[in-house]
């Protein structure tokens, strides 16, 4: 199975419209202004800002974008297989919270002396019973994953709560360490996680057949059921994926800050910011890993450059949702002009 | 009608019988909770405490839900209808802190809701982007900008000598022995249930949240009628935001975040209540009174403060899946 798919040639050809010029440009315009903009970005906070494109500095950035990046990318597989609506098709509520549940489980594992072997597979398991739980909901009960994820995530939210007594359980151990400490360069170690992350969901969700079947059950339903594709597989297998990821989010989140914190639902509304934000890298603007992991880079930068620049933090949120107006509209309206 | 229809015979008396609990699923879980928390605390079941459940649980979650309801119904919905609480709230408290009367604030205030709602719409309705989308954007954007005019998340008091009479009427006040807050919510509550029931406006964005292609075919301008329904969602939630400012008498940045997710969850599990499982009024206010009802009643409980979370979760959920079942089921047969 390749990912060049032929149409059969059908009767239908001649009443297609004939390709737009003026359109592609302004895809084309919309696609590279995105990574224009990232560059942009980049160099007028380096101006600024002298230390910015530093090699640690840029390894700091990704060091902090490995917990939300992490995150988003597992978000990113229940949109690419949930279908781009987001109110009905693939969204998921529960991963910040996954990610807070699941690194207590991390730092109460190492509390109570288990070791981190124990203590890893533990987390992973939670973060994919919570993506299961979210998989039955969805593809067995048919609850609108808004709903489902929404209900998850304050039952998981509650289950922190309960483990943690709303307060810092703190955990150190080798594993922990060596995960946040850097190399000789000056890169954290979470940097690499990152970056290794990315390229294992990459070649799997772009790279493989199991991918593409992916992208088809959420954009074309109807069509990967007529080709017989398990639908409720792959999408339980999406939500289960996501699940694992806020599972070692978790584990991420327990080394970054030397235990487990209170709060991880803060971490929602920016992640599903940026795995929307995601499309805009993309060829076709649908969601993809890399493009996920760019628009994560991009807010890292951006709260970086931000912070080197003394300008205050609150601003983030207005520019994370100023930049996801402006790339909605834009992307709305070429499609409009293209239809 | 599929071609998948069973003889009726087959129907059978159990399937029945399980079909109607799904159906007043909603109304027996009412039943249930309300006879549970009767049972299990002696405080429950007082007057006192009914009251508190109606006018410190239930009145603003109803109000922010109608809102919500209007969104969902006309097939979006509205993430900011947090931030439109909190612009009126800021609005109000502002004003009347810089001495203005009571009545001019609250007209700015409900004025920062619609404002708030009309840039939803515009977003919405004029360049077309997702209703999720762009109130997602709005919600963000809300954020930053009451930090920036509250120096970073400040509240805003009002001094406890410098009340206005109107004001501490608004918030605590009584008609004829009723809550003022409580009146004001079973106002907007039959006024919202009339425009759905009554009006062609609410016929119109029903039918755009059913089928949007259809309302656009006969002629109608679906996007002004959807503008209109954020720049009333807005509005709606503004009235909230008076309310909750009026009650505590200080504006606290974001705090109207809180009820977007019950908001959301009273109107789904609101549809539960419809037999083709859409947006309703009646369902909302019953969804509200379910959550406002759990709430109360696990604060009354001897249960850990931290599972009543898990609680109110676990509950919503089994509504949902006992809701959603059941649809699939019966658009299977």
């Amino acid at each position: 199975m390749s990912a060049e798919v032929e149409f059969a040639p059908s009767g239908f050809s001649a009443a297609e419209p004939p390709p737009r010029p003026a359109g592609n440009i302004a895809a084309a315009a919309l696609r590279f202004g995105s990574l224009i903009a990232f560059a942009a970005i980049l160099i007028i906070f380096s101006l600024t800002a002298p230390y910015f494109l530093s090699i640690g500095n840029i390894g700091n950035v990704l060091g902090q974008s490995a917990i939300s990046g992490v995150l988003a990318i597992g978000l990113t597989i229940v949109l690419i297989a949930g279908g781009s609506n987001v109110v009905t098709g693939g969204i998921d509520l529960s991963l910040a919270a996954n990610m807070g549940l699941s690194a207590a489980v991390y730092a109460s594992l190492t509390q109570l002396g288990y070791g981190d072997a124990t203590a890893i597979a533990a987390t992973i398991l939670t973060g994919a019973l919570i993506g299961s739980v979210n998989a039955i909901a969805v593809v067995y009960a048919g609850i609108v994953p808004l709903l489902a994820t929404l209900a998850v995530m304050n039952v998981v939210a509650g289950l922190e709560l309960v483990l943690t007594g709303n307060t810092v359980l703190p955990a150190s151990t080798p594993f922990l360490s060596a995960l946040s400490a850097s190399d000789p360069f000056g890169i954290p170690v979470l940097a690499y996680v990152l970056l290794g992350f990315t390229a294992i969901t990459t070649a799997i969700v772009q790279y493989t057949p199991l991918g593409l079947r992916l992208y088809a059950v959420g954009e074309f339903p109807d069509a990967a059921r007529a080709a017989g594709l398990p639908l409720r597989r792959l999408l339980a297998g999406a939500f289960v994926a996501s699940g694992v990821s806020g599972g070692i989010a978790g584990i991420l989140s327990v080394s970054y800050l030397s235990g487990s914190t209170t709060g991880a639902g803060e971490m929602l509304l920016p992640v599903v910011v940026t795995a929307l934000l995601g499309s805009v890298f993309s060829r076709r603007l649908v969601p993809t890993i890399t493009g996920t992991l760019l628009s994560a880079l991009l807010v890292g930068f951006l709260v970086n450059g931000f912070q080197l620049l003394n300008i205050s933090s609150t601003l983030v949120s207005g520019v994370q949702g100023v930049l996801i107006l402006i790339v909605v509209s834009a992307t709305t309206l070429l499609r409009r002009q293209e239809a | 009608m599929s071609l998948q229809t069973p003889p009726l015979a087959s129907i059978g008396l159990p399937r029945l019988i399980a079909g109607g609990l799904v159906r007043y699923g909603l109304i027996l879980a009412l039943v249930a909770v309300f006879a549970a928390f009767s049972v299990a605390t002696p405080t429950f079941l007082t007057p006192a405490n009914l009251q508190s459940i109606l006018v410190n649980n239930f009145t603003l979650l109803a109000i922010v839900s109608v809102a919500m309801t209007f969104a969902v119904g006309s097939g979006g919905i509205d993430l900011s209808v947090g931030t439109a609480m909190d612009f009126a709230s800021f609005a109000f408290v502002s004003l009347v802190l810089a001495g203005q009367p009571v009545a001019v604030a609250a007209l700015a205030g409900l004025a920062a809701g619609a404002f708030v709602g009309a840039f939803n719409a515009l977003l919405i309705s004029g360049i077309g982007v997702s209703p999720f989308l762009a109130t997602l954007g709005t919600l963000f954007i809300g954020r930053s900008v009451q930090q920036l005019l509250t120096n970073g998340g400040n509240p805003v008091y009002l001094p406890p000598n410098g009340v206005p009479e109107a004001f501490r009427f608004l918030g605590h006040g009584t008609i004829a022995g009723f809550p003022v807050p409580l009146a004001a919510a079973i106002v907007v509550i039959v006024a919202a249930a009339v425009v759905f029931a009554r009006t062609r406006f609410g016929r119109v964005i029903l039918s755009i949240g059913i089928q949007p292609g259809v309302v656009r075919y006969s002629g109608i301008a679906a996007p002004a009628h959807v503008a209109v329904t954020f720049i009333l969602v807005g509005l709606i939630a503004a009235i909230a935001g008076l309310i909750l400012t009026a009650t505590v008498t200080t504006y606290i940045p974001s705090s109207g975040n809180a009820f977007l997710l019950n908001a959301i969850g009273a109107t789904f599990i609101g549809t539960t209540l419809s037999p083709l499982g859409r947006p309703n009024v009646g369902g909302t206010v019953l969804g509200a009174l379910l959550l406002s009802i759990v709430a109360n009643g696990l604060l009354l409980t001897d249960l850990n403060f931290y599972w009543q979370q898990v609680g109110t979760g676990t509950l919503i959920f089994a509504v949902l899946a006992l809701s959603f079942i059941n649809r699939k089921t019966a658009g299977a047969a």
